[in-house]
């Protein structure tokens, strides 16, 4: 899973040379064996790696604030959104719609790399959800609409569609 | 299209709720829209309209290169949701029900009412005008009869020619089927030399029943045992 997240964020970044990746342990975490340096493991350390090697840092955030927040929700995704049960759902999916309701990205004013890593691994969530429960939890959704839709975001996820509250307001398409 | 009026509460609210589900006017990215909308609020939104105030504040991240953003500006009027007065570019008072959402479930429209009504009853008098001009289909059936004499000397033409005296309205006997003669029916033989007179005719519902029919036949004692009807084929 976390391998294709990471060829998929390769894209997005333009990198030309495909990385090799290994997996380790039960958990499969991702590894990546570099030829000049010590191997990296984990999806966040070799995906800020990516980063930094395109050469796009604002993706780390671009102001010392927006650095952290950046780090906080790398770290969310990690530890709450792998192997999630379907209470920690309803409680990621809470956190995020109140996180969310002032704001377009997770931190500052433009796409990070936790933008990108969190919908990577929400999807599966917002796949299985009914549509009462995407209009319950509507900042989520939206943001989630916003990401899917960005350029060269979504590689090896298909589309979930978000209709738009069809009963009275289908004309809003 | 449009907010109303982006100056008052209402106009306010109604984008308040349009940004709810969406991050910008329109599409995935800011474009020319997003700096339409934004030029046309003065002040930043209250903190209760969230949605509003947060895609205030992301616009106004751009503010540097709104002139890059793709898109060509339109009139105010055509962005955000449709249903809602457009008031800047005429210069009537919004109405009313301004704020009052786009959806009129139970509104009534008497106008389009009247108008169904009376198509449908110009159908209905052009459907029975065309309903009595046609004639009413008349409903008839074919029978044929076995008619049943005493014994073999029983004049079978004699039997016949009362059987075909019957006269009544609605009611035509067959011809022979052999030789068209009106005159002649068929004559089958039964047994012991014996023949039963097998005769068709066509009746109109209405008028003339079996019954009828059995009870005129049968009342020529003197050639007439019994009667049956063999066949009975509605036309």
């Amino acid at each position: 899973m976390a391998l294709r997240e990471l060829s998929s964020l390769e894209k997005y970044l333009g990198l030309k040379k495909p990385n090799k990746y290994s997996t380790r342990g039960e958990k499969k975490v991702p590894v990546l064996q570099n030829n000049n340096g010590p191997s990296l493991v984990g999806l966040v350390t070799i995906a800020c790696h990516l980063v930094k090697e395109a050469k796009r840092p604002e993706l780390l955030g671009s102001s010392a604030d927006d650095r952290a927040v950046v780090q906080q929700w790398l770290e969310y995704t990690i530890t709450k959104l792998q192997n999630c049960t379907k209470e920690d759902t309803k409680t990621i999916l809470k956190d995020l719609s109140l996180y969310l309701r002032d704001k377009v990205y997770l931190a500052g004013s433009q796409i990070t790399l936790a933008d990108i890593l969190m919908y990577y691994g929400i999807h599966a969530i917002i796949m299985d959800l009914t549509i009462q429960e995407k209009e319950q939890h509507v900042n989520v959704t939206r943001w989630f609409d916003h990401i899917q839709h960005y350029p060269g975001v979504r590689h090896h996820l298909p589309v979930v569609v978000v209709l738009r509250n069809r009963i009275y307001t289908s004309r809003h398409h | 299209m449009g907010f109303g009026d982006l100056k008052s509460a209402s106009g306010l609210k109604v984008l308040n709720e349009f940004l709810s589900d969406r991050s910008y006017i329109e599409g995935y990215v800011p474009s020319q829209a997003d700096v339409a909308v934004f030029e046309a609020i003065s002040t930043p939104p209250s903190v209760d309209l969230c949605h509003a105030l947060r895609w205030y504040n992301h616009i106004k991240s751009y503010q540097g290169q709104k002139n890059s953003l793709p898109g060509v500006k339109k009139t105010l009027g055509q962005y955000g949701p449709a249903g809602v007065a457009d008031t800047t570019t005429t210069s009537v008072p919004t109405t009313k029900d301004d704020d009052d959402d786009d959806i009129d479930l139970f509104g009534s429209d008497e106008e389009e009412d009247a108008e169904a009504a009376r198509l449908k009853e110009e159908r209905l008098a052009a459907y029975a005008a065309k309903k009595a001009k046609k004639p009413a289909v008349i409903a008839k059936s074919s029978i044929l009869l076995d008619v049943k004499p005493w014994d073999d000397e029983t004049d079978m033409a004699k039997l016949e020619e009362c059987v075909r005296s019957i006269q009544m309205d609605g009611l035509v006997w067959g011809q022979c089927e052999y030789c068209s003669n009106a005159a002649h029916a068929k004559l089958v033989p039964v047994g012991y030399g014996i023949k039963k007179l097998q005769i068709s005719c066509v009746v109109e519902d209405d008028k003339v029943g079996t019954d009828i029919l059995e009870e005129q036949i049968t009342a020529f004692e003197d050639f007439v045992q019994s009667m049956d009807v063999a066949a009975f084929n509605k036309i």
